[in-house]
């Protein structure tokens, strides 16, 4: 209970405190300046660029996981031959450390001579800049998280798969579904409870993305791959400015408590338990 | 009959061909990896890319190994991994035991103050936690990785609910037995529990030895880096000016195939505990 305090309860209230004051973590004295540290992020265009990439950032990892998840445990469902043999190798990006999967990607996508403009030329394509290009660095630090996250989700979706009764297929099939129908009015409800609990999740882990964005990106080109997490770090570790990183934690939880509660109050409404 | 059976048995084979195909899509980071650390300098910045090297350069590995203290970033990573995951299952259980056997004042407030927690960023806790290991001089100290990870919410919530489908008859024996609550913890709840506690340990494992944001806040001498740390620091270095490419695709290598092979080894342990039944309060 004790770590449990020192290191979850009462971090997030003194961030908030934190947040309130000029402090520049060197200094033993600071002063209390209120909500300025909020007011200059309002104002600030910089803070608004990020807001706009933690969105595009947050969909653009999100959604996909989430549909080819789903997609992903249907093909492996049944227990044929192989299927625990492609279920590991799905599922194995998960196990590796970002730090050490972001550099390997990172020769995938090297400009010159990388195997992705590679692919690229192969369907006559010009070959991209990738994590050069402020357009082209967010997919590809996207690309990264989603290859990563896949299978994670795989997992959750096989075992929510796994516990609809099999007679309600019948049952549709006597009423005369087509394959589509059946995964549209049997599937994705019944799987609903599971892909609300993975899109709070992932939300989350998008929030807290930071392992592939440094190795990458740095936040760079021109900031086109800064996320609220990422400015926040280099408010704190590299500017020094307590006040301000610790205002942008805050955004964070914000964000995070909303999405929750709006995701709750949502369930009501299309999340089915059986 | 016929058309129908010849109808399932091509979409059986479309079905093997594109989980093959797509298998192969997420598994080709790891064979690039390979090869490429497998290239000589000059044939690694050739284009087209050749897919396999055409002479091995299997000295890259021995290479890489001993341009930077690889051996030691991984014993760092591997022993404060363990020790965390050992203080996690420890205090882990201990809450969920509380939780799940004790009546106290405010056990549900807590437990939905726990349960809130987990849906909250930890990176809104990294400045009052360092400013807090700062002021206990645990900054650049194994000590202070390990004090600061020491209690995993998840591992709560895991256990709790492997604990909360133990028959209450079988607890209840015990007590009138007289064993102490530390007794049926561990004597009884543990091993009926196993396989939650292996998963758990698993995964916790995993996530501490490929955690890079706050170890790297706290460690700065070079000797008491983490791999994460040690393998970013390589590839800054080398990357930056050498461009030795096929020396960090092969540390990469070693920083991820022995993450790899636990997972073939553990699998399910990993895929049967992931599951959002235990998150359900």
């Amino acid at each position: 209970m004790i770590p449990l305090t020192l290191f979850w309860f009462y971090p997030m209230l003194n961030s908030f405190l934190i947040s309130l004051t000029d402090w520049d973590y060197i200094s033993p004295t600071y002063n209390i300046v209120w909500l300025d540290n909020y007011m200059n992020l309002i104002r600030d265009p910089i803070f608004h660029e990020v807001l706009w990439n933690t969105l595009y950032f947050t969909l653009g990892t999100v959604i996909p996981t989430i549909v080819g998840g789903l997609l992903l445990a249907l093909l492996v469902l049944k227990n044929q031959q192989g299927m625990g043999m492609f279920r590991t190798i799905l599922f194995s990006p998960w196990v590796t450390p970002t730090v050490a999967v972001a550099i390997v990607w990172s020769w995938i996508f090297e400009p010159e001579t990388g195997i992705a403009n590679w692919v690229l030329s192969f369907f006559g394509l010009p070959g991209l800049e990738w994590t050069g290009s402020s357009t082209w660095a967010m997919p590809a630090v996207i690309i990264v998280t989603v290859w990563k996250g896949l299978g994670w989700a795989m997992i959750f979706y096989l075992n929510a798969l796994k516990r609809i009764p099999t007679d309600l297929f019948e049952a549709a099939s006597i009423d005369g579904a087509g394959g589509f129908q059946k995964f549209f009015r049997v599937t994705v409800p019944l799987v609903s409870p599971t892909t609300f609990f993975l899109s709070i999740i992932s939300t989350v882990q998008a929030l807290e993305a930071y392992d592939q964005i440094q190795v990458m990106t740095q936040g760079g080109p021109a900031g086109s791959t800064r996320t609220l997490l990422y400015l926040f770090y280099q408010a704190a570790f590299e500017e020094f400015n307590m006040g301000k990183a610790t205002a942008v934690a805050t955004v964070i939880i914000l964000i995070t408590s909303i999405l929750s509660i709006i995701q709750f109050g949502l369930s009501r409404k299309w999340v089915h338990y059986q | 009959m016929n058309a129908k059976a010849w109808w399932t048995g091509s979409i059986t084979i479309g079905k093997y061909l594109l989980l093959t195909f797509l298998s192969f899509l997420m598994f080709f980071p790891f064979l690039w990896m390979i090869s490429s650390a497998l290239k000589t300098k000059d044939e690694i910045w050739q284009f087209p890319p050749s897919l396999l090297p055409e002479n091995p350069q299997w000295h890259n590995f021995l290479d890489a190994w001993n341009v930077a203290p690889f051996g030691l970033y991984m014993f760092n990573s591997v022993f404060t991994a363990a020790v965390i995951v050992l203080l996690q299952i420890i205090s882990g259980a201990m809450m969920a035991y509380a939780f799940t056997q004790f009546q106290f004042r405010g056990r549900n407030i807590l437990f939905a103050l726990i349960l809130g927690s987990y849906m909250l960023p930890v990176a809104a806790t990294y400045v009052p936690s360092y400013v807090l290991l700062g002021k206990f001089q645990l900054l650049d100290t194994y000590t202070g990785i390990i004090v600061s990870n020491a209690v995993s919410v998840f591992g709560i919530f895991l256990l709790r609910q492997a604990f909360l489908q133990v028959p209450k008859e079988l607890i209840e024996a015990a007590k009138l037995d007289g064993s102490s609550h530390w007794q049926i913890l561990w004597k009884m709840l543990f091993p009926l529990t196993l396989p939650t506690f292996a998963t758990f340990g698993l995964i916790s494992f995993v996530q501490m030895y490929n955690n890079y944001l706050w170890p790297s806040l706290i460690i700065k001498s070079e000797e008491k880096m983490l791999i994460t740390q040690g393998i970013q620091k390589f590839f800054m270095q080398e990357g930056g000016y050498g461009m030795q490419w096929p020396l960090i695709m092969a540390a990469s290598s070693f920083v991820v195939f022995p993450l790899l092979i636990l997972f073939v080894f553990a699998q399910k342990s990993f895929v049967s505990g992931i599951n959002d039944q235990g998150i359900k309060g």
